[in-house]
């Protein structure tokens, strides 16, 4: 495994098969492994004590507080307008929940995002979704750019 | 991800809530909107709070009162140093935490209080009384911890920088101007101290910048510890950029997961562990040299972080036990040695959460909502947490630490997202440098989630 | 054996152009990046007649391994309403784009300059092929992002435009079904609205600049708010009316 910043400069030099051919490799290679770890970060079963009953609804103080955890990153409630994360107010609650659902069972790629969703339920998600949801969204700007 | 069942829970949260009223005894019946709230602290744990008991009650009277009239913030602190931001770059107004959520700032410090009267009294002999007292007073640097080391000297000729200000600017140039092929020591702190990723990524940073304006300089690590928080990613990072050989049980915990090379060249970055003789005795700053159990360097430039305890004004007030921090109820922060009083931040005893700005904004609003909630009469919800934030091993080398807390069966605050916590060892280049990015865009975002 | 030489030539060919422009942003700290230049016609068709065939079955790879997925959503859809879709948008237009982002020709906003970050990691050939992936992938029939309040009928500006502030009919280039026209003009059916609004502000404040031949900023200019959010919800909603 090696780190090839600006590999663009260095690939294009080489003849156009033995590059498709490495890139395809390499790209294989890293998919595979990116497999490997989406199983990696399936929770162990261990972990959860399951009851009997249905799992309550998270009680909405306790997604509220959920959500306001995201607020460092994804904009206080949720509002964010240029940037490199994705504001979430006004997110439809069942677009929130999947994404974090794909996040936590590793079928999205993300750097972080997969760790933290692991700290949630279904029942958190659509708490938090709901919270989301019920956030008005930021009107579009134009900003400068550099 | 809950782990405890229904029945082992509700006796602990009797048992919380029992030990949290005693901050919140309600010794009378008040008007929620004419509660006043005092935040002694304006950094990032005092101005959350302060921001969010607004959002949560904009009836609330909440003052904020800090010793300077503009936030230097601490985290990217490190970027000064190596020029990819300017010093004037981490100035933070209070403007909008004043206009837009019509919080009230007192610039002063504070010298005492009274708990019975519920006042707090500062330097310029002010008197205000509060209903809710929060105390997020940050780190303070224990530099006597060291021999021949103090204030003065860390001002004057060994900076810390820890807590930024003119110590950043003094470091930056010992640095910037270095004679070539110097030798610059850091000395890590021992635990528990602020940001855990923290002197590792300084001392990267720094590593990136000699290679390029002093490639012969020597970066020498020295640490009473033996590991620290994010190693084996930050070293890896190290191993690829600076031709950093890892110590034999590094290689041999992590050799299975990813390939870690073994360079013939001496790297100009070196880390001196604990075990190895790492630990700091001495700064002899005059001869500029610093003394630890295994060896006396002579050095160029010379950074010491050392041991720190909470802010000053957490033991005048009372709030530190022996350990020179503050000890608090999990549920709501509150503090177990003054009513009335809540402590947050790097000064509160948090269990497994590390000293950092997104614990402190964490913090913060669990501790809004459960002052919030104990006003109208109610008791604190239950509370989560989180640490998620970015480190660098260098500009285009990101990492991360990726924490959600919960209170515990056993009362402590823990874990509860998974056994995984950093950047994955077989992490892409993309995740790799995406990580780097976000680190930039999440100092600007955490920013504005604080004081904007 | 023709076939590979002719491939070569034009391989080597656009690597020499790519390696002049990339060449001007490798030390921005040392030099002063020299101005991108601005489409032309000519210069457009030439770069992206020089771009290898892409394979759509190499470009999902792509999208998983360079993290398009991660803000693009799995099948192109962003789950999030500042990013565009990019589920059957024309391959040449991604492609323009990708290039756009490696030479900062768009550097419209913050995320334009991540999307510099991750360009400048990639192949033509990768490039060719994410791009030819989305455009095989189904657009959004309803990608969940709210619309902006539209109470005006835009359908006259869409297909007639209106010659009094000289705009041309959005579908003469952009197609009736919104699918796309000549070349870099992109599909519009299923885009994310808001996305779609700020793009238009870019456009009509001079933030953005790499329209061919400064089209879509003359275009812009003359369009009010009440349009243009008009337009954002008439597009996003394209695909499932039909």
């Amino acid at each position: 495994m090696h780190i090839t910043l600006n590999s663009s400069l260095g690939l294009q030099r080489s003849a156009s098969r033995i590059q498709g051919l490495a890139a395809a490799g390499m790209a294989l290679g890293l998919w595979l492994a990116g497999f490997s770890l989406a199983f990696a970060q399936l929770p162990p079963a261990s972990t959860a004590k399951k009851t009997n009953a249905t799992p309550a609804a998270t009680s909405p103080l306790l997604a509220a507080t959920m959500a306001h955890s995201c607020a460092a990153c994804h904009g206080t409630l949720g509002h964010l307008s240029d940037e490199s994360f994705a504001p979430l107010a006004g997110m439809p609650s069942e677009q929130f929940v999947r994404t974090m659902k794909d996040f936590r069972e590793g079928r999205r790629p993300a750097t972080l995002m997969g760790l933290v969703a692991m700290g949630f339920s279904d029942t958190d998600l659509k708490g938090m979704g709901d919270f989301f949801e019920a956030q008005k969204s930021l009107k579009p700007t134009s900003v400068k750019g550099k | 991800m809950r782990i405890e069942t229904q029945g082992t829970r509700r006796n602990w949260l009797a048992q919380q809530l029992a030990l949290a009223t005693m901050a919140t005894l309600p010794s009378m019946a008040f008007a929620q909107d004419k509660a006043h709230v005092v935040i002694i602290g304006g950094g990032v744990g005092g101005a959350t709070a302060a921001k969010y008991l607004k959002l949560f009650n904009p009836q609330l009277r909440v003052t904020v009162i800090e010793k300077n009239p503009v936030y230097i913030r601490p985290y990217g602190s490190s970027e000064v140093l190596n020029q990819h931001a300017k010093f004037e770059d981490l100035f933070v107004t209070y403007d909008k935490l004043k206009n837009d959520h019509g919080i009230e700032f007192i610039f002063d410090t504070v010298t005492g209080m009274d708990p019975k009267l519920q006042q707090v009294f500062t330097l310029g002999k002010q008197k205000i009384r509060y209903d809710k007292l929060i105390v997020s007073p940050g780190i303070q640097l224990n530099y006597a911890a060291y021999e021949g080391y103090n204030e003065n000297i860390a001002r004057t000729s060994v900076p810390s920088g820890w807590i930024p200000g003119d110590q950043t600017v003094l470091l930056a140039k010992q640095l910037q101007t270095m004679r070539q092929g110097g030798t610059f020591v850091l000395a890590a702190p021992p635990n528990p101290y602020r940001c855990p990723p923290g002197p590792y990524e300084r001392a990267a940073l720094m590593t990136e910048w000699f290679s390029k304006h002093n490639p012969t300089a020597k970066v020498i690590i020295v640490d009473p510890k033996d590991s620290f928080v994010t190693d084996e990613t930050m070293m890896l990072g190290w191993n690829r950029l600076y031709n950093f050989n890892l110590p034999d049980d590094y290689v041999k915990k992590m050799s299975a997961m990813v390939e870690i090379k073994q360079h013939a060249k001496t790297s100009m970055l070196s880390w001196v562990r604990g075990k190895d003789g790492g630990r700091t005795l001495k700064i002899d700053a005059k001869r500029m040299r610093i003394e630890t159990e295994g060896e006396s360097i002579k050095a160029d430039v010379i950074n010491v972080i050392p041991p720190m305890k909470a802010g000053l004004v957490a033991s005048t007030l009372g709030l530190t036990d022996s350990t020179g921090y503050c000890p608090v109820q999990r549920i709501n922060f509150a503090s177990s040695k003054v009513p009335h009083t809540y402590v947050i931040g790097d000064a509160s005893i948090a269990d497994a959460m590390p000293k950092s700005g997104f614990s402190a904004n964490t913090q913060a609003k669990v501790v809004a909502r459960a002052i919030v909630e104990e006003l109208a009469g109610r008791t604190a919800p239950e509370p989560l947490w989180e640490n998620t934030c970015y480190a660098l091993a260098g500009k285009d080398y990101g990492l991360f630490v990726a924490d959600v807390f919960k209170i515990q069966a056993d009362g402590k605050i823990g874990r509860i997202n998974g056994k995984s916590r950093y950047l994955p060892l077989d992490a892409s280049p993309v995740q790799i440098k995406l990580g780097a990015r976000y680190q930039q865009a999440w100092l600007r975002t955490f920013t504005a989630d604080c004081f904007a | 054996m023709a076939f590979f030489l002719q491939f070569q030539f034009k391989a080597l060919a656009y690597a020499l152009l790519l390696w002049l422009t990339l060449s001007s942003n490798a030390s921005a700290t040392e030099i002063a990046a020299a101005p991108t230049k601005e489409w032309t016609s000519a210069s457009l068709r030439n770069a992206l007649n020089h771009l290898p065939t892409g394979d759509a079955k190499r470009g999902q790879l792509v999208h998983e391994k360079m993290f398009c997925s991660s803000c693009h959503g799995p099948i192109g859809v962003a789950p999030t309403q500042n990013w565009p879709h990019l589920a059957g948008q024309k391959a040449a237009y991604v492609a323009k784009l990708m290039l756009d982002y490696q030479d900062k020709r768009m550097t419209s906003n913050k995320g334009a300059e991540l999307m510099h970050d991750i360009a400048v990691m990639m192949t033509p050939q990768q490039i060719s092929d994410v791009a030819e992936f989305y455009a095989q992938q189904q657009a959004a029939l309803d990608d969940g992002t709210p619309r902006p309040a539209a109470d005006l009928n835009v359908t006259q500006l869409v297909r007639k435009g209106d010659p009094k502030r000289l705009i041309t009919p959005c579908a003469s280039c952009h197609g009736t079904r919104g699918q796309g026209g000549k070349l870099e003009a992109p599909a519009l059916a299923g885009q994310n609205p808001l996305y779609f609004v700020r793009s238009m502000l870019d456009y009509q404040n001079g933030h953005r600049t790499n329209d061919v031949a400064k089209g879509m900023r003359t275009f812009a200019k003359n369009l009010t708010r009440s349009e243009i959010e008009a337009l954002a919800t008439y597009y996003a909603d394209l695909p499932k009316k039909r």
